[in-house]
Parts: C-alpha cells; sequence; structure tokens
C-alpha cells in the first residue's frame, strides 16, 4: 500500500453495516457514502448510532456485517492499525494525553508510526499545530488548556498522521458555546482544502452550511439522506421532521 | 505538629551529636547478660522447692559413647562438610545469646563449640526464633539446634536429641508484693506468663494443668512481670536470675526441677551419626573437665541428685560447692532493694544512653545496610512481579486472568510472617542447594511475593483508572493496542499510583523486619534485629528504640514523599517534571509559554 498526500482526496464508504453490542444491535444496515473531497454531516438523536457507525468505519469497531471501502476498496481485510492511520479521528471529549506536553501529544504517532526522527516529527508537529492557531502552546500540558484549546490540538493531532479521511465525532458538544465556532470554522476550513470528511454533530446550522451531504439515523439505520437544503427544507419521514421540530 | 517535629529533630540531633563527640565507652558491666557470671555468680539450690525432682525411667541416654577416634567426620551428614551449621535463638542468655562482639555465645552455644573442636568441626551459628527452631532442624536447615531445648517426648516426634548436657531449673517470678509465695499457689485464673515453646510452657500445661499466656521471649515476658500486665511468670531459673535487677518490681517466689527431661542438642533424628559424634563429643569434653569449667562459668548451681551430663557411663564431673558460694554471696536477687522510681524506670528502659551508642553503630554498620539490601531487592521482585500479574489481572484472557486472580488472592489473604515462615522453612530445605543455606535470598523472595500481590493491585487499579477515551484515541491514531498501553494508559495508570507504590514500599521497609524468623548469622541482621539482640542482652528498651529511629528516619522523608507527589498530581505539576524518558529529547526543546 503506497501512501497517499493529503491533498490528494479519496472516498469513503459503508455498505450495509452490521453491528451488536451483545444481543443489542446498534446499527443495523447503515449505507453511507462520502464522495472524495467532500463533508457528510450526521445528524439523528442520541443513541441512533452515529458514534458507532464513525467508529466501525475505521475498524474501533469491527462491524459484524457489510463492507468499508476506502477510495473504492474494501479495507476489511487490511491491517486495522494501517487503515487507522490513513482515517483521522477527533472526539467528543478530546482525549488529549494528558501526561504529554502538546507538542509530544502531536508527535507521538508520526514518531512510532512514520519512524520520523525527532527533529522531523517535531517540525512536522509544529506546521500542525501551526494550521490549528496552537503553536504558542506546544510545550503546555493539556490540562492547563481551555476546552477549544485542547481541540484543536486534538485536530492538530490526527492531522499530523497525514489522514485522508476524518472522522469528527460531536467534536464541540463537549466546549462551551463561545468557543464552538472557533471549532467548527476551523473544521469547515479543513473541507475547503478538499479533505473527505465524516462529521456526526448537533449543530445544524454547521449542517446545513458547510456540508455537502447530510445524513439522518434513528435506530441503528439511515433513514434519510440528501443534500442540506432537501434534509433541512423537505424532509420527507416523520422521524426526522419530528426531530428538526425539537432541534431547530 | 510543627512544634513535635522540632522537638523530634532535636531530640535526633543531640542523639547523634552525643554519640559523634562521645568516645565509645565500653559497655557498662551490669546492662550485659550475655557473659558468664563465674562461680560467684552461683545461686542455690531451691529454698523453696515445690516439685522434687523425681529421675523418670530415663529410656534415651545411651549407655556408652563410640570412641572419638573412630568417629568418621565425612558420615555425619552435615551441610557443608566438617561444619556444624548452629541454629540458636539469640535472646537467652546466659544459656544462648549474642554478646555485644555480635558473637553467638552462652553456656549452650560455647560447650558445642567445645564439642565440635574434640570432633575436629568448624561452627557456624545462625539466630532464629526459638519456634522456628525445631522445624529448620528438622528440615536440615541447621544441623543442630542449640538453645536449651529440652527432649520432650513431644519434641522427639519431630527431633533427635542428644544427650543431656543441662537439666531444667525453673523459678516462678512474680510482681513485687504478689500473694503467690510459691509453685502452689499457682491456679486457675491467674495469667501465668511463659516463653512459648519452651519447657516452661510444658510445664504449665502438663504438670500445673493451667493456661499459660505465650510470649515470644523472656525479655517481653520479664517486662510484663514488672509491669503487672501478669501475675506470674514460670521461668528458666537461670536466665531470670540474669535478667532480674536490683530495685526491679518482681521477686522470685519458688524453684522447681523440671520435668525428667534433660537439655540436649536437637539434630534431625534420621542423623544418627551426627547424634552419635555429638554424643562422644560430649562425653569427651565431661571428661577433660571443659563441661564443668563451662557451666561453673555460664550457669552455676548444684546438679540435681541422681543426675550427671553427658552418655551413662560419663565421667560425674567435679564441680565447686554452689550452694556454700551461693550462701556466701546471697545474691542481692532475694533481697529487697529500694523500688525505683518510674521515672528512672523510664529512663532505664528507654533512654539509656551508653546502650544508644553501643547500639547506634552496629545498626549503621549492620541493620540499615541489611534492612535496605532486603527492601530494595524484595521491592524490585514485587514491581516486576506485580506489573505481570496487573496485566494479566486486566487481560481479556481468562486463563491470564484467573491465576493472577488467585495468586492476588493467597499472598494479600495471608499474614506476611506466615509466608515468610511458609517459604523461609517449607521452600528452604529445597532450595538450599541454591541458595547455600543464606536465609535471604528466601526472605527477599517471601517479601517480593507477597508486595507483588498489592503491588499488582494498585497498577490494575491504576491501569483501569485511566479513562477508556486514552485507549481509543490511540488506537484511532494507528498505534497498536500494546504500545497504546505501553505509551499512553500503562504511563498515566502508574503516575495516579506512586502514592500508593511508596506507601507499599514502606510496609515492604518494615516488614523486612520478618526475615528474623529465618535466622541470620550476625552479620546478616537487619535494624530489628540488631535492636532485638542487644534488647535481649540487657533487657532494655533503648536498643529498640534505636533500631526505631532508625525506620522513622527512613520512614518520614518517603512518608513526605508521598504527600509531595500525591499533591503535585492532584494540583498539577511544574512543565518542568523529568518526561518519559522515550520522549526526553523532545520535551527539552525550549517552547514559548504562556
Amino acid at each position: 500500500m503506497t501512501e497517499r498526500v493529503a491533498s490528494q482526496s479519496v472516498s469513503l464508504a459503508g455498505k450495509d453495516i452490521h453491528l451488536s453490542f451483545g444481543r443489542n444491535p446498534v446499527l443495523r444496515g447503515v449505507d453511507i457514502d462520502a464522495p472524495a473531497g467532500s463533508t457528510v454531516a450526521v445528524i439523528g438523536p442520541s443513541g441512533s448510532g452515529k458514534s458507532t457507525l464513525l467508529r466501525s468505519l475505521n475498524r474501533l469497531h469491527e462491524p459484524d456485517r457489510g463492507d468499508i471501502l476506502l477510495d473504492g476498496r474494501s479495507v476489511l481485510n487490511d491491517e486495522p492499525n494501517r487503515l487507522r492511520q490513513r482515517i483521522g479521528m477527533v472526539f467528543q471529549h478530546f482525549n488529549l494525553f494528558p501526561h504529554r506536553s502538546v507538542l509530544d501529544n502531536v508527535m507521538l504517532a508520526p514518531r512510532r508510526l512514520k519512524r520520523l526522527s525527532a527533529n522531523a516529527a517535531r517540525e512536522l508537529a509544529l506546521a500542525q499545530l501551526d494550521r490549528v492557531g496552537m503553536r504558542h502552546k506546544a510545550g503546555s500540558r493539556p490540562g492547563a488548556l481551555s476546552g477549544g484549546q485542547q481541540q484543536r490540538v486534538a485536530i492538530a493531532r490526527a492531522l499530523a498522521m497525514g489522514p485522508q479521511v476524518m472522522l469528527f465525532d460531536e467534536a464541540t458538544s463537549a466546549l462551551d458555546p463561545e468557543l464552538v465556532k472557533g471549532i467548527l470554522a476551523l473544521i469547515a476550513d479543513l473541507g475547503s482544502e478538499g479533505m473527505t470528511m465524516l462529521v456526526v454533530t448537533h449543530e445544524m446550522g454547521f449542517a446545513r452550511s458547510t456540508s455537502d451531504t447530510v445524513v439522518f439515523m434513528d435506530h441503528g439505520q439511515v433513514v434519510e439522506t440528501g443534500p442540506p437544503e432537501q434534509i433541512f427544507e423537505a424532509a420527507e419521514t416523520d422521524r426526522l421532521q419530528r426531530f428538526l421540530s425539537q432541534v431547530l | 505538629m510543627r512544634l513535635t517535629t522540632g522537638k523530634l529533630f532535636a531530640l535526633l540531633a543531640t542523639i547523634l551529636l552525643t554519640y559523634s563527640l562521645a568516645p565509645v565507652a565500653p559497655a557498662r558491666a551490669d546492662t550485659n547478660l550475655c557473659k558468664p557470671s563465674g562461680k560467684d555468680g552461683a545461686i542455690a539450690l531451691p529454698r523453696k522447692l515445690a516439685t522434687a525432682y523425681r529421675p523418670q525411667e530415663d529410656k534415651y541416654t545411651t549407655a556408652d559413647v563410640e570412641p572419638l577416634s573412630s568417629v568418621n567426620l565425612d558420615a555425619l551428614g552435615l551441610r557443608t562438610p566438617r561444619t556444624l551449621t548452629v541454629g540458636t535463638q539469640p535472646g537467652g542468655p546466659p544459656t544462648s545469646c549474642l554478646d555485644s562482639a555480635g558473637r553467638y555465645t552462652g553456656y549452650d552455644n560455647e560447650l558445642l563449640r567445645a564439642i565440635a573442636a574434640k570432633l575436629g568441626l568448624h561452627v557456624v551459628f545462625s539466630g532464629t526464633d526459638f519456634f522456628g527452631l525445631l522445624a529448620q532442624v528438622a528440615a536440615r536447615r541447621f544441623d543442630v539446634g542449640s538453645s536449651s531445648i529440652m527432649a520432650t517426648e513431644a519434641r522427639r516426634r519431630t527431633v533427635g536429641f542428644t544427650n543431656g548436657y543441662d537439666f531444667g531449673y525453673l523459678s516462678l517470678i512474680v510482681p513485687s508484693g504478689s500473694a503467690i509465695d510459691g509453685f502452689d499457689a499457682l491456679g486457675p485464673g491467674q495469667r501465668i506468663g511463659v516463653v512459648q515453646g519452651t519447657v516452661e510452657e510444658a510445664y504449665v500445661v502438663d504438670t500445673l494443668h493451667l493456661e499459660p499466656v505465650k510470649f515470644p521471649d523472656f525479655t517481653t515476658v520479664y517486662t510484663s512481670v514488672k509491669t503487672h500486665q501478669i501475675d506470674a511468670w514460670v521461668a528458666p531459673a537461670m536466665e531470670a536470675t540474669n535478667v532480674m535487677r536490683p530495685g526491679d518490681t518482681a521477686a522470685i517466689a519458688g524453684y522447681t526441677f523440671g520435668l525428667g527431661n534433660y537439655v540436649a542438642y536437637a539434630v534431625d533424628k534420621d542423623n544418627q551419626p551426627l547424634i552419635a559424634a555429638l554424643n562422644a563429643g560430649l562425653d569427651a569434653v565431661i571428661a577433660d573437665g571443659t563441661w564443668a569449667r563451662l557451666y561453673t562459668d555460664w550457669v552455676p548451681r548444684p546438679l540435681p541428685r541422681g543426675w550427671h551430663p553427658g552418655s551413662k557411663s560419663a565421667l560425674t564431673p567435679h564441680l565447686p560447692d554452689f550452694a556454700a558460694i551461693a550462701a556466701q554471696h546471697h545474691r542481692a536477687i532475694d533481697e529487697a532493694a529500694p523500688p525505683k522510681s518510674t521515672l528512672v524506670q523510664l529512663r532505664d528502659s528507654f533512654f539509656d544512653w551508653d546502650l544508644y551508642k553501643q547500639t547506634i553503630p552496629v545498626l549503621l554498620k549492620t541493620g540499615l545496610p541489611n534492612t535496605l539490601i532486603l527492601t530494595v531487592s524484595s521491592g524490585v521482585i514485587g514491581l516486576a512481579i506485580g506489573v505481570l500479574l496487573a496485566v494479566a489481572g486486566i487481560s481479556r484472557a481468562r486463563w491470564l486472568r484467573w491465576p493472577a486472580r488467585v495468586y492476588t488472592d493467597i499472598f494479600r489473604g495471608l499474614p506476611e510472617v506466615l509466608i515468610i515462615l511458609l517459604i523461609g522453612l517449607g521452600i528452604g530445605p529445597i532450595a538450599s542447594g541454591l541458595t547455600n543455606n543464606n536465609p535471604y535470598p528466601l526472605g527477599i523472595a517471601a517479601l517480593g511475593l507477597t508486595a507483588a500481590a498489592y503491588v499488582g493491585e494498585i497498577f490494575r487499579s491504576g491501569i483501569q483508572s485511566v479513562e477508556p477515551g486514552q485507549l481509543e484515541a490511540s488506537r484511532a491514531l494507528g498505534l497498536s493496542y500494546r504500545a497504546s498501553m505501553g505509551l499512553v494508559v500503562i504511563p498515566q495508570g502508574i503516575r495516579r499510583v506512586l502514592p500508593a507504590l511508596v506507601n507499599q514500599f514502606i510496609a515492604l521497609l518494615k516488614g523486612s523486619a520478618l526475615v528474623y524468623f529465618l535466622g541470620l548469622i550476625a552479620g546478616q541482621r537487619e535494624l530489628f534485629q540488631v535492636g532485638r539482640d542487644f534488647n535481649a542482652q540487657t533487657g532494655s528498651l533503648s536498643p529498640l528504640v534505636a533500631a526505631g529511629i532508625f525506620y522513622l528516619l527512613l520512614t518520614i522523608p518517603l512518608t513526605h514523599l508521598v504527600n509531595l507527589v500525591d499533591s503535585r498530581l492532584r494540583h498539577g505539576r511544574a512543565t518542568t517534571e523529568p518526561e518519559n524518558p522515550l520522549d526526553r529529547i523532545i520535551s527539552t526543546t525550549s517552547q514559548e509559554m504562556t
């Protein structure tokens, strides 16, 4: 497998993904498609399986059934660690490593997985921190940072591996309201640079303004898919209409 | 709190200053119990002889011995060829004790040296606890047990005995002013102290049919008499006479001879060649007068009628007329000396400066290094096995989790002293080829294995307290499970449990004293046993206080280190904190700071 440069967009798709935790079916045949360079917003009520879907796409949870296609090719038989290097992920609670400095957080994976020299890894990490406006905090501990700053570092950490696709799992849900905008802007910038992105979000404004496609999930299934104007202006199903009336 | 700490340090400073300025004074003569009294120390035959000596049918004393010249030194089944490895209980002066020069001596041990010299054998002594001694002789960790051991029927089931070299001679010690005036006055409802595992205990149980209060050693039981915590002490007469001082708040209420049994050396009962050789040596030292000289030096008192040491055909030794000597000197012990004031008693017990000066150099030179060796090596073992246990304990594989669980349950659920005895005495004989009869490896193993159970639980709880999001984030970056655990989860878990680990280390430091039960040669003694030996030698608690100060000097800084680490973890840390060594290069890079 040859590494592609990050700027070269690739597509990510899930086909008929099933996943159960014990006897509890969480994903019940989900189809999702993010064409190269597109931004897909995933919306839906809590417990609808949105986060689990993201985790099955990078095989943090192995799907029971179905297929995952990255750049049009099934990756279910690939080495999962290699797959995850190509798919970056950002979490609701940032999950920075608190015992390491900001710089170390960003350097760790490139240093270990790409076998970069210390100097090269540091240059790379500083460049990514610069990109999210956090270079000045490189020496700090995550605990000394605000939530918004931590999430910026988390994004830089994911970008440092040069992923071809980014997954955002409610990246702004744990932030104070005044910090949400900055992070959303950062994510939108990434999209406009051509990164293929799947964004699980409760920010309907963001889904409407920034995404190319909106996917509405409920009870482990995709209920409606379409461009934002169709989803938000002309919802077809009762469930979506009810959901929108509750969140808007 | 600050004032108390200040005082403590002032006290310590005073002790150290006194010690460093004062020339080392010779041991104050009257504090040393571990030296021969000479014939002038003779005690008379019992004035209040409760039970007349009734020689029972003696079916064990041999009629004769083989000639010394026919002893085959290579057929004695010794652990080390031509060397007698001897276990002795150092806390029983004048019969067995450790003198201030660190030599195991006393009547029992000096006589054994003389016998060994007759046979042409070397002797190596190890100090151990009385109740573990016979088991260790039976397991051949020691060739010979030498500690005024009564050759009773019950003990003959475990070990074999030589012919007798001494006899049981008991006295009854009571607090001053007690109504108990002799053995006949003992009855149910009284607290009668004995040293556990001794013939005195057997006497109280089998002859008096009473339930005794058991103590680990003479010093403790005597202190309990003086402080009225028990009503009486059934004591070996020589030892009791030795520990009693004029002015003590205790008195001798009576004497008696022990049962028909005599005092002998214990040997593995399957090792008849060694028993025969020692019997031959004993008769030889009786014949040349050595026995009489040592007996007169250390335990001068008349022989019971009808008894003499050695085989039935051994010569009857020639002894001075102890009864007459005792009548001349009539030792002060029987006379009422003015009782000492409580303050003076306290000072003598706890703050005997001469004793501090005697004890501290040995604590520094012998005790401290040994305690540190024991603690650090068992700590390393505990950490290594503890990490494995923690990893196994959080494993998803049942075949890993289950054994870790069982191990932890067993080692956490047993008293440490029990584990030490089981491993030291149980595995000792099996591993003796590897350990060369040195109790340290087994003691360290026992301490380390116990610590591992606790350390494992500490690590496991620490690792499991790390949020699952940490592992998830690391895995999402493409790091393997192993790398994620090693770089992200475990380092965080360990940091959280550092305070608990230091506490465990402190517990280990204190627990290292238990190695004492396995029997140590003089140079192997750790802090506690050094203090204990001086305590047994002198009857004063000051050496124990000195040992205690050493423990505090080690543990108090550690305790404060815990608090420091704890508060740093709680309130965040400086960014200058040393990093994971893997990334040291990276973190030292200077960054712009806010």
